[in-house]
């Protein structure tokens, strides 16, 4: 299984983040038309990012939010 | 220097200049929100992240005016908050030479889909192995010189250039770092997965 493709697998992160070149997006998307397993993979990296994104969200509390309204005009300016 | 009553031009410019102080502290406040989100994922504790953020703000209302309008607000207060987060002595707790090793990007999906009974599974059901628990614990386990850089690009959506600028790194490090960074967290996660 698999196309043994390690090219596939390093230019994941570049592609993800579009910072490839146009020559190398172009060989990337048609690599990925062609080979269902590393076009499973770069889905599954999309999604990752996104989960990534959503599973470590903790909002910060109103008591902190009204703490650091309180500090405005209180702290005087340097200098 | 003469003691003279203020002008008229004077009390203009003191006017404009508490006007544009409020603008400030309101631009910052709207942050606040985004601020602590990854100040809370740089640091192991809820309490941490709150007095990291409330130092933040105290330094950011007090220099104020070193903030350049219309350059990223949110950027420069992230930039605050690293120094302070490095200055107060993080770096002590650094592993100098031990470096984790990491494996290849496929390595979680392929470990992931190893756990699930069926063939050829939809990605859907692979990244369902995942517990949101396990992607903070793995997260806060990356060294920090590559959790920073995961915390502010993958997490913070900030661009290479704007965590090199708040890290103070070149780009090229910030992509380096991110890229290992990454690997570590699925590497970290992978081995987690119950097979």
């Amino acid at each position: 299984m698999g196309c043994g493709c390690d090219d596939c697998e390093q230019m994941m992160q570049p592609y993800i983040d579009g910072v490839l070149s146009a020559d190398e997006i172009a060989e990337a998307k048609d690599h990925l038309a062609r080979c269902p397993h590393c076009e499973k993979r770069f889905r599954f990296e999309e999604q990752f990012r996104h989960y990534v994104r959503v599973a470590t969200d903790e909002p910060m509390r109103p008591e902190l939010r009204e703490r650091l309204v309180s500090m405005r005009f209180v702290v005087p300016p340097t200098s | 220097m003469s003691e003279s009553a203020p002008t008229a031009a004077d009390s203009r410019r003191i006017a404009e200049e508490a006007r544009d102080r409020v603008r400030f502290e309101e631009e910052a406040l709207e942050l606040s929100d985004q601020v602590y989100r990854v100040a809370r994922r740089l640091v192991g504790s809820r309490e941490e992240a709150e007095d990291l953020v409330q130092e933040t703000y105290a330094r950011a209302f007090r220099s104020w005016q070193q903030y350049q309008p219309g350059t990223n607000l949110r950027a420069w207060l992230l930039r605050i908050l690293t120094n302070l987060n490095i200055d107060r002595g993080r770096r002590v707790q650094r592993t100098p030479d031990l470096q984790p090793l990491e494996e290849g990007d496929y390595y979680l999906y392929n470990r992931l889909e190893s756990t699930l009974p069926d063939e050829n599974p939809d990605e859907e059901r692979v990244i369902e192995r995942l517990s949101q628990d396990s992607i903070v614990e793995a997260l806060s386990e990356i060294p920090h010189d590559f959790r920073d850089v995961v915390v502010l690009v993958d997490i913070g959506e900030f661009s290479y250039a704007e965590a090199a600028q708040i890290l103070d790194i070149p780009v090229g490090t910030v992509m380096s770092r991110l890229h290992r960074g990454r690997r570590l967290l699925k590497t970290k996660l992978g081995e987690k997965a119950v097979v």
